[in-house]
C-alpha cells in the first residue's frame, strides 16, 4: 500500500534509474491517483511529448497501466478515455531485482540468469530481441581461434560462461588473450574470431524452462475497457442479516484484472512451426465508439503490416513474473520461520510439502500449500539429502508439530498448512522486537500482553499482569501511545469511574501499516546515505586501478565496505518490507 | 545613485537591531534525525559505525560485523543500476546538455573526455504497436525503424573512454616534460618583468620561442643583468 515513505521512496527509485522527468510524471499518478493524458501534463507542466516518452518508459518497465473507460458526454456523444494507474507495488519492487536474479541462479544455469537479468533491465522484451541480445557482443557467439607459433596447427577454442575457454586438444585457456598452456610450449601468433551459428536452441530451451516454471509471463493488454460499474442499489437495513463480506473493488483492481492475459495464455510458448495460431487481435471494440479513431486505429495496423511482415506476425512480449519471485520468497521465509520455531526436520517437511504443490494453481499456494497425502511428503522429503534419514512416523510427527491440517475426507488422509498463520507470527514477532529494541524489556512485555489479547485493558491489570511498577507502566504506554504504538481509549466519566481510567489495546491494522511505513523511511534514508557517500568520493571512483595507492587506495577500500554494507543492510531491511507488505 | 539601494538595504538590518532568522549551520545528516533513530528500531538492519567524526553517536549503533555481506546481491545491483543510467530508458531534459552539477568546476574535469554517451530513441526496443501501447501515446511516432539495437550502452561508452584514455596518456607524457619547463621560465620572467619596465612582457615569457629577429628580447637580456647589480 502507498503509504506516505512509501511514495517518497518510490519516486526516489525512479528517480535513480530514469532521471529526473520520469520521476516527476511517477510522482504526479502516486500523489494524484489515476489521471488522463491530459492531465498529467497539466500538472506536470511538461510538454506533451515529454510525458509520452515518460509514460512509454513506465509502461515498458510495467510501473503504469493504462486502461481506457467510457465517458458519458451528456449531450454529445460518448467517447473513450485513457487512464493512467500507476501499480506501487512493481516499482517497490525494482529494489530487490538482484534477489530475483538469485533465485534463478540457484535453480537453473547462468544463461537463464541472463535472459532474465534481460528481461528486468528492459522491463519487457520479445523471444527475438532476448535471443538477439544474448548473441551480440558476447564472445560465446564467436569462436576464437588460436593460431600458433612453430607448429600451424588451428585449435578451437570454446569459450564457456565460467571464462575459461577449454580448447579442443585439452588446453586451459583464461579469459581475455592470456592463455596457460598446460603441457605444451606453443607460443601464440595471434587469435582470430570467427563468426558461427550462435546456440539458438540453448537459449531456446532456457527460456523455455523460465516459462514453464513461471518465472516469466506475457504482457498484459496495452488499454483493456472498462465498462463503468452502474451504482449499486443502497441495501435495505435488513441486509445486515446477511452479513456477507463484500470485497469492493476498486477501478485500478478491475483494470489491472481486465488487463491481465488468461490464465490458459499466461505461460503459452509458441513454437514457430509455421502455423499462426490466431489470438485475440485487438482490445475489443464497443459499439458505441467513435469510428473516426477506430478508423485510426486499422490504419495503424494495416501501416504496421505493410511494413514488415514480423510486426504483423504479433510477437509476443514476456515479462519477468514478480508474483511468483514474491511467492518464492514467501515460501523461503515461512520455511525458516518454522525451522527457527521446532527444528530443521520441521523445516524439511515443510519445504518438501511445498516443492510438491509447485505445479498447483497460483491462488491456492499463495495462501496454502498442499492438499498432500503423507506419503506423497514422504516421498517428497526422501528426495532431499537432509530428508533422507527421516522416518515415516518423523514426518507425521513433524505435521503434526507445525500444525498441519489434517483432512480425512479423501480415500488418503492429506495435510495442508496454513501459511497464514505463520506469517502472522512472523510479523507479529518481528514488532514484539521492534518494540524490544526501542523501548525496553518492560515495554516489551506489555506490549506482547496486549498485542496477544484482542481486548481491550486497563492499566492496573496490564502492570499487574506484566509484573511493572504501575507508575513506570503508565509512563511507558503514554509514550507507546505517544508514537502511535498502542491505541487508547478513555471511557467516558460515569458516576462510579476513576477520572485516570485508560483503557489499551493495540490496533493491529493501523499499527502494521505504520511500521510498514517507518521501514520505508528508513529504506529511503539508507539509499539516500549510500548515494551521498558515493557522491563524496566521486572523484576516487574514476580513477583508473593504478592510481589507486596509498591514501587514494585506503579510501577507496573504505569506499567499497561502506557500499557493500549499506547495501547489505538495505536488502536485510527489504526482507522485512516483503514480510509486510507483499506476504 | 548607485548606492541608494544598496545603503537602503543595509541600513535596514542595522537600524532595527534584530535579524529575520538565526543562523544555523546546516548539518546534512543530523545526528538525532530519523536515519539513526529509524535504523536503530529495526531489528533486521544493523548499522554501523562510520569513520567520519562528523556523525555525533548518542544512539549506540549495533555492531558492524553483525551485518551479514550479501555481495552477490550487491554486484547484480549495481550492474543493474550503471545499466539504466546508460540506457536509453534514462530520459534527460534535453534544454540544457552541460553537466549541472552544483560542484566546481575542477581542472580534471576539462581533461577528462567530454564524450556522452549519445542515448538512443526508445524506438530502438520499444514496440510502438497498439497492442503494447495506448495508441494516444505512440500517434506521431514512426515504427518499422530496424536499427542494429545497442544492447549494452555502457560497455560501448567504456569503450570510447578506454580509448580516449590511450590517446590522452599518449598526449599527456609527450607534453609534460615541456610544460614543466615553460612553466618555471614563466615564473622566473614574470618577476623579473615587474622589475623593470618593459613593453616586451609578451615575448619574454615564451622563451622558447625561438625568434633571432626579436631584437628587445635581446636587448632586455643585457639589462637584466646590469640591474640585478644594484
Amino acid at each position: 500500500m502507498a503509504t506516505r515513505y512509501g511514495i517518497q521512496l518510490a519516486v526516489h527509485l525512479i528517480s535513480s534509474h530514469f532521471g529526473d522527468l520520469v520521476a516527476k510524471v511517477c510522482e504526479c499518478l502516486l500523489r494524484k491517483g489515476t489521471l488522463t493524458l491530459r492531465d498529467i501534463i497539466r500538472f506536470t507542466e511538461l510538454s506533451a511529448q515529454q510525458v509520452k516518452n515518460c509514460l512509454l518508459v513506465l509502461i515498458q518497465h510495467n510501473c503504469v497501466q493504462a486502461f481506457s473507460t467510457v465517458e458519458d458526454g451528456g449531450l454529445s456523444e460518448s467517447r473513450i478515455i485513457t487512464q493512467y494507474m500507476v501499480i506501487f507495488n512493481n516499482i517497490i519492487h525494482r529494489m530487490r531485482f538482484s534477489k530475483f536474479i538469485m533465485i534463478v541462479s540457484q535453480e537453473f544455469d547462468k544463461e537463464c540468469e541472463e535472459l532474465l537479468e534481460g528481461l528486468l533491465q528492459h522491463g519487457r522484451l520479445t523471444l527475438a530481441q532476448l535471443l538477439d541480445r544474448a548473441n551480440t557482443d558476447k564472445p560465446e557467439g564467436k569462436i576464437p581461434v588460436v593460431h600458433l607459433g612453430g607448429d600451424r596447427s588451428r585449435i578451437h577454442v570454446r569459450v564457456l560462461k565460467s571464462g575459461f575457454h577449454r580448447a579442443s586438444c585439452g588446453l586451459l585457456c583464461l579469459s581475455g588473450n592470456s592463455f596457460l598452456m598446460i603441457g605444451l610450449s606453443l607460443t601464440i601468433k595471434f587469435v582470430q574470431f570467427v563468426e558461427c551459428c550462435p546456440a539458438q536452441d540453448a537459449l531456446r530451451e532456457s527460456f523455455n524452462r523460465l516459462v514453464n516454471a513461471h518465472y516469466v509471463e506475457r504482457c498484459p493488454a496495452s488499454e483493456p475497457l472498462l465498462e463503468l460499474k452502474t451504482d449499486e442499489a443502497p441495501s435495505r437495513r435488513g441486509a445486515k442479516s446477511a452479513k456477507i463480506a463484500r470485497v469492493v473493488e476498486t477501478t485500478e483492481q478491475r483494470a489491472l484484472k481486465a488487463a491481465a492475459p488468461m490464465e490458459a495464455k499466461r505461460f503459452l510458448v509458441v513454437t514457430n512451426t509455421g502455423s499462426d495460431i490466431h489470438g485475440k487481435n485487438t482490445v475489443d471494440m464497443p459499439s458505441n465508439e467513435i469510428t473516426g479513431e477506430k478508423q485510426m486505429k486499422d490504419e495503424y495496423m494495416q501501416l504496421d503490416g505493410a511494413l514488415g511482415g514480423a510486426v504483423c506476425e504479433k510477437e509476443v512480449v514476456w515479462r519477468a513474473n514478480f508474483e511468483e519471485f514474491v511467492l518464492r520468497l514467501k515460501q523461503k521465509v515461512c520455511v525458516a520461520s518454522i525451522r527457527a520455531q521446532y527444528d530443521d526436520g520441521a523445516g524439511v517437511v515443510l519445504s518438501a510439502m511445498l516443492e510438491a504443490t509447485r505445479g498447483t494453481e497460483r491462488k491456492i499456494r499463495g495462501e496454502t500449500s498442499g492438499p498432500l497425502s503423507l506419503n506423497a511428503i514422504f516421498e517428497e522429503v526422501m528426495k532431499t539429502e537432509e530428508g533422507r534419514t527421516m522416518t515415516l512416523e518423523h514426518v507425521r510427527s513433524s505435521l503434526n508439530q507445525i500444525g498441519c491440517k489434517l483432512d480425512t475426507a479423501g480415500p488418503d488422509q492429506s495435510y495442508s498448512i496454513d501459511l497464514k498463520n505463520i506469517i502472522d507470527t512472523a510479523q507479529r514477532d518481528e514488532v514484539e522486537l521492534i518494540v524490544l529494541k526501542r523501548y525496553g524489556k518492560e515495554a516489551f512485555r506489555m506490549f506482547r500482553l496486549l498485542s496477544r489479547t484482542r481486548c481491550l485493558a486497563e492499566t492496573n491489570k496490564i502492570s499487574d499482569t506484566a509484573l511493572v511498577d504501575k507508575k513506570e507502566a503508565a509512563k511507558i504506554l503514554y509514550k507507546l501511545w505517544q508514537d502511535d504504538n498502542v491505541h487508547m481509549v478513555r471511557p467516558t466519566a460515569t458516576s462510579t469511574s476513576d477520572k485516570d481510567l485508560c483503557l489499551w489495546t493495540v490496533n493491529k491494522d493501523t499499527l502494521w501499516k505504520h511500521v510498514l511505513d517507518q521501514m520505508y523511511h528508513g529504506a529511503l534514508n539508507l539509499s539516500l546515505r549510500t548515494l551521498y557517500e558515493l557522491e563524496q568520493e566521486r572523484e576516487i571512483l574514476q580513477l583508473p586501478r593504478e592510481k589507486r595507492i596509498g591514501e587514494l587506495g585506503k579510501r577507496y577500500e573504505r569506499l567499497r565496505r561502506v557500499r557493500i554494507l549499506m547495501e547489505s543492510s538495505l536488502m536485510k531491511l527489504d526482507d522485512s518490507i516483503m514480510l509486510f507488505n507483499d506476504f | 545613485m548607485a548606492f541608494r539601494g544598496r545603503g537602503r538595504g543595509r541600513g535596514f538590518g542595522r537600524g532595527r537591531g534584530f535579524t529575520f532568522a538565526k543562523e544555523e549551520p546546516f548539518i546534512i545528516f543530523p545526528s538525532g534525525c530519523s536515519t539513526q533513530s529509524v535504523s536503530e528500531m529495526l531489528s533486521s538492519v544493523l548499522m554501523f559505525m562510520l569513520a567520519s567524526g562528523s556523525m555525533k553517536n548518542d544512539i549506540t549503533l549495533p555492531d558492524i560485523k553483525n551485518v551479514e555481506e550479501d555481495k552477490a546481491l550487491v554486484i547484480w545491483n549495481s550492474r543493474l543500476q550503471s545499466f539504466w543510467k546508460s540506457s536509453l530508458y534514462y530520459l534527460e531534459e534535453t534544454t540544457s546538455t552541460k553537466n549541472e552539477s552544483a560542484d566546481i568546476e575542477r581542472y580534471s574535469d576539462r581533461v577528462k573526455p567530454k564524450t556522452r554517451s549519445r542515448r538512443d530513441p526508445l524506438s530502438d526496443i520499444l514496440k510502438l504497436t497498439p497492442d503494447q501501447f495506448p495508441f494516444e501515446l505512440i500517434k506521431g511516432s514512426k515504427i518499422g525503424q530496424h536499427r542494429k539495437v545497442r544492447w549494452n550502452p555502457q560497455s560501448d561508452a567504456q569503450k570510447l573512454d578506454v580509448t580516449f584514455d590511450k590517446f590522452q596518456k599518449r598526449d599527456e607524457k609527450e607534453g609534460m616534460g615541456q610544460g614543466e619547463d615553460e612553466d618555471e621560465e614563466e615564473n622566473e620572467e614574470i618577476e623579473e618583468a615587474e622589475e623593470e619596465f618593459s613593453d616586451d612582457g609578451d615575448y619574454n615569457q615564451n622563451v622558447d620561442f625561438d625568434d633571432d629577429e626579436d631584437d628587445f628580447n635581446m636587448d632586455n637580456e643585457i639589462d637584466r643583468d646590469e640591474e640585478a647589480i644594484y
